[in-house]
C-alpha cells in the first residue's frame, strides 16, 4: 500500500455568510504524516471533512495524486477516517464493524474474513472479533475504529482528534502504536489535534491553522526552534513563550524601561520571545522577584516579575540554584531570543 | 430527589392502591357481569356485584353465535396496518428530517406537527368524501385543466373516475394512521445517536438508504417496537372512523361489532352479560400484548436511557 499525494489548491469554505476557510493552499507528500494543529474553532475539522468528502468545497481544487476529487463522492476518494468518538456501529460485532465497508464494496466473504483477520492482527484485536463495541474499553474501541479505517487499504487516512477521549497513559501508548502503524502501512495521514505533544511526536510536518489560515507549515523542530509568527511562538511549547516589548540599541536588547536584557544584532522596536526553558538562573544579571512557584516534580515553573514591571515564566530543574529564594537573577543567552516585528507579528531574525 | 420517609411511603402506597382500584373496578364489574345469565341479570335489575356460573355459556355465545371472532380478525389486520403505516412513514420522515439539512426543514416539521393537531374526528366528513372516492383529486384536476371538456368533445361522455375504499381494510386503516406523533419520539431518539455515525457510514461507502436499513433501523428497534405496540392498540380501540367507513358487519372491526351487538333489538333489554363477555373477548389481544411487551414499551418510550 502506498500513500497518495494531496494537493490543496486555493480551497475556500463558507457556511452561509461565515467564511471559515478564506483560501488555503498546501501539499501533503505521499506517505507523509501531517498534523493539523490549531485552537478550537479554527477550521481543522472543516478542512479534514473537505478532504474526506463529508463537506463540500466552496471553491478551489483538491487533488489526490493527479486526480481532482473535490466533486467526487466520499466513498470513491480512496480515503478513510477515524473519528473522535469512535463512531462504531453499536449493534455490530467488531468483525462486522471492520468488514462493513468491504461488504458494501461486494468483496467475497472468504476474502473479507481474511482481510478482517489481517487488520485485527495489526491492530491487536485478535480474540475480540466477536464482541460488541460496548464490551470493549476505550482504547480497544479506538483500535477497532482504526482497523475499520485501514481495512480498505486507503491511500489517505484522516484522523479527527482520535486520542482525545482516552486517558493520559493510554494516549501515550496509542500514540506510539499509531506512529508504528503509519510506518507500516504508508498511507498519507492527516491528523487533527489540539494536543501539541501529539503534534510534535507524530508529525513529519505540522500545519498550524489560525482562523482558517496557515500560520506555519513545517517540521516539528522548525516550528519549535524557528516559529514564523508570534501566534505560533505562543501556541507551541508549555509553558508558553514569553513575549516582551523591547528595542535593539547599540548591540543590546533593552526592555521598554531601558534595562538591557541580552545582546542582539538588530536595531529598533521588536517583540522579543524567550522560551521559559531557555532562561537560566545565575548569580548576577537581570534581577527579578519570584511571584509564584509551581512544583511539577520533575521541574519548577516560576512566575517572576522584573524590577521594571514585566512578568515572565521560566522553568528550572528541581533543586536548581535559589530553589527557595524569593529573589533571582536571570541570564538570557543571546541565541535564545526570537525577534518578531511588532507590526506584522512576523519573525525577523 | 426521592424522599423516603414513612409518611410519604404510606401516602404513596395509598394513592397507588386507590389508582389500581379505580382502573381495575370496571374490569372486575365486567367480569362479574359476564358470569350472570340473561335472566339473572334482568331479574337482578341491572349490574350487581355477584358471581354466577354462566361465564362459559356467555363466552360460547360470543364465539359461536356472533360475528365477533371474524371481526376480531378484521381488528388484527386493521391495527397492524395502522401501526405499520404510522411507524413506516414516521420513521422515514424523521430520518429525512434529522439527517438531511434543508432550508425547508422547519416548514416540513411544522406541517408534520399540524397533522397531530388535526385529529380525524375533526375532519371526518372530508375524509369520508376522499375515501369514498380516492380518485376525486384526479377528477378535480381534469376539471381544472379543462381536459374533461376536451375528452367529452372527443368521446361524447364526460369522464368521471370513481374508486371507493369504504369497507376495505386500507380504507379503514389509512385515515387513522395519518398522524405523526411518532416523529417526535423518533426525532428525539435519532438526535441522541452519535452525530459521527452517519459520517462513518458514508466513509464506509453506505448511501442514505443503506445507512437507514443497515444502521439506523437495527439501532431504533426498541422505540420502533414500543410505538408499534402503541399504535396497534390505538388502531384496535378506534371507534368513530371504522363505524363510518365500514358499513357492513363483514368489514367492521371487533370494537364496532361489539357496539352493534348492544342494540340489535330496541324493544328488548340488551343482553349485558353476553356483551361483557364479548368486551373481555375483544380486549384480550391488546391486554396480552401489553403484558408480554411491557418491558419493551417502557424501555422504548423512556428516552433518557439508550
Ligand atoms: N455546519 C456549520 N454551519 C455553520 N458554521 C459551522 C458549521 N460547522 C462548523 N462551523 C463553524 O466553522 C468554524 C470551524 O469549525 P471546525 O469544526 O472546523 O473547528 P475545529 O478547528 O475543528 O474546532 P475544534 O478543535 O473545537 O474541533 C467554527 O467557527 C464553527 O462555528
Ligand atoms: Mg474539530
Amino acid at each position: 500500500m502506498t500513500g497518495t499525494r494531496i494537493t490543496i489548491d486555493n480551497v475556500t469554505k463558507r457556511y452561509d455568510r461565515v467564511e471559515v476557510i478564506p483560501g488555503l493552499s498546501a501539499q501533503f507528500e505521499a506517505g507523509e504524516f501531517t498534523v493539523i494543529l490549531g485552537p478550537s474553532g479554527c477550521g481543522k475539522s472543516t478542512l479534514l471533512n473537505m478532504l474526506a468528502g463529508l463537506e463540500e468545497v466552496t471553491s478551489g481544487r483538491l487533488l489526490f495524486g493527479a486526480r481532482e476529487v473535490q466533486n467526487v463522492p466520499a466513498k470513491d476518494r480512496g480515503c478513510a477516517m477515524v473519528f473522535q468518538n469512535y463512531a462504531l456501529y453499536p449493534h455490530m460485532s467488531v468483525a462486522d464493524n471492520i468488514g462493513y465497508s468491504l461488504k458494501l464494496a461486494k468483496v467475497r466473504k472468504a476474502e473479507r474474513v481474511e482481510r478482517i483477520a489481517a487488520v485485527a492482527r495489526i491492530a491487536g484485536l485478535e480474540g475480540y472479533l466477536d464482541r460488541r463495541p460496548s464490551q470493549l474499553s476505550g482504547g480497544q474501541r479506538q483500535r477497532v475504529a482504526i482497523a475499520r479505517a485501514i481495512v480498505r487499504e486507503p491511500g489517505v487516512l484522516l484522523f479527527d482528534e482520535p486520542l482525545s477521549n482516552l486517558d493520559a497513559k493510554l494516549r501515550n501508548d496509542m500514540r506510539i502504536e499509531l506512529s508504528n502503524l503509519h510506518k507500516r502501512i504508508g498511507a498519507t495521514s492527516v491528523f487533527v489535534t489540539h494536543d501539541q505533544v501529539e503534534a510534535m511526536t507524530l508529525a513529519d510536518r505540522i500545519l498550524i491553522l489560525n482562523e482558517g489560515q496557515i500560520e506555519q507549515f513545517a517540521t516539528p523542530g522548525e516550528i519549535y526552534h524557528r516559529p514564523r509568527t508570534t501566534f505560533v511562538a505562543e501556541f507551541i511549547g508549555a509553558p508558553a513563550m514569553n513575549l516582551l516589548k523591547a528595542r535593539g540599541e547599540g548591540g543590546n536588547l533593552c526592555l521598554a524601561s531601558g534595562t538591557p536584557m541580552t545582546t542582539v544584532a538588530h536595531e529598533g522596536e521588536v517583540l522579543a520571545g524567550v522560551r521559559p526553558e531557555r532562561i537560566e538562573l545565575s548569580d548576577a544579571g537581570l534581577k527579578a522577584q519570584v511571584l509564584y512557584r509551581e512544583d511539577l516534580g520533575s521541574h519548577h515553573i516560576l512566575l517572576v516579575q522584573l524590577d521594571s514591571g514585566e512578568q515572565m515564566r521560566l522553568s528550572t530543574s528541581q533543586g536548581g540554584a535559589n530553589a527557595d529564594s524569593s529573589e533571582v537573577f536571570l541570564h538570557i543567552p543571546p541565541d535564545a531570543v526570537h525577534l518578531f516585528d511588532p507590526e506584522t507579528q512576523q519573525r525577523i531574525n | 430527589m426521592i424522599e423516603r420517609t414513612r409518611t410519604v411511603n404510606v401516602v404513596a402506597t395509598g394513592i397507588m392502591i386507590a389508582g389500581i382500584l379505580f382502573i381495575l373496578a370496571p374490569i372486575v364489574i365486567a367480569f362479574l357481569t359476564a358470569t350472570l345469565s340473561y335472566e339473572e341479570f334482568v331479574s337482578g335489575g341491572g349490574i350487581r356485584l355477584r358471581v354466577s356460573d354462566h361465564f362459559w355459556e356467555n363466552f360460547a355465545h360470543v364465539l359461536f353465535e356472533t360475528r365477533l371472532p371474524a371481526q376480531l380478525w378484521n381488528s388484527v389486520v386493521i391495527s397492524l396496518l395502522v401501526a405499520f403505516i404510522k411507524c413506516a412513514f414516521a420513521f422515514t420522515a424523521t430520518f429525512a428530517l434529522v439527517f438531511y439539512k434543508s432550508r425547508l426543514n422547519t416548514v416540513i416539521f411544522a406541517i408534520t406537527i399540524v397533522t397531530v393537531m388535526l385529529p380525524l374526528e375533526l375532519i371526518v366528513i372530508t375524509t369520508y368524501q376522499v375515501v369514498a372516492n380516492v380518485l376525486m383529486p384526479i377528477n378535480w384536476l381534469l376539471g381544472w385543466t379543462g381536459l374533461d371538456a376536451l375528452i367529452e368533445r372527443l368521446t361524447g361522455s364526460r369522464p368521471y373516475l370513481e374508486y371507493s375504499l369504504l369497507d376495505s381494510y386500507i380504507g379503514v386503516a389509512a385515515p387513522i394512521a395519518t398522524s405523526s406523533t411518532s416523529v417526535f419520539i423518533y426525532r428525539q431518539f435519532f438526535m441522541s445517536l452519535p452525530k459521527d455515525l452517519p459520517r462513518a457510514a458514508t466513509m464506509d461507502g453506505a448511501g442514505p438508504i443503506r445507512f437507514m436499513i443497515d444502521i439506523l433501523l437495527p439501532l431504533s428497534w426498541t422505540p420502533l417496537v414500543a410505538t408499534f405496540m402503541f399504535w396497534f392498540i390505538g388502531g384496535w380501540t378506534a371507534y368513530l372512523w371504522p363505524l363510518i367507513a365500514a358499513s357492513t358487519p363483514d368489514a367492521q372491526p371487533a370494537v364496532v361489532g361489539l357496539a352493534r351487538l348492544a342494540n340489535t333489538d330496541p324493544d328488548r333489554i340488551p343482553d349485558v352479560p353476553m356483551l361483557m363477555a364479548g368486551a373481555l373477548f375483544v380486549s384480550f389481544i391488546p391486554v396480552l400484548l401489553i403484558g408480554l411487551m411491557q418491558r419493551q414499551i417502557v424501555r422504548g418510550l423512556n428516552l433518557s436511557e439508550k
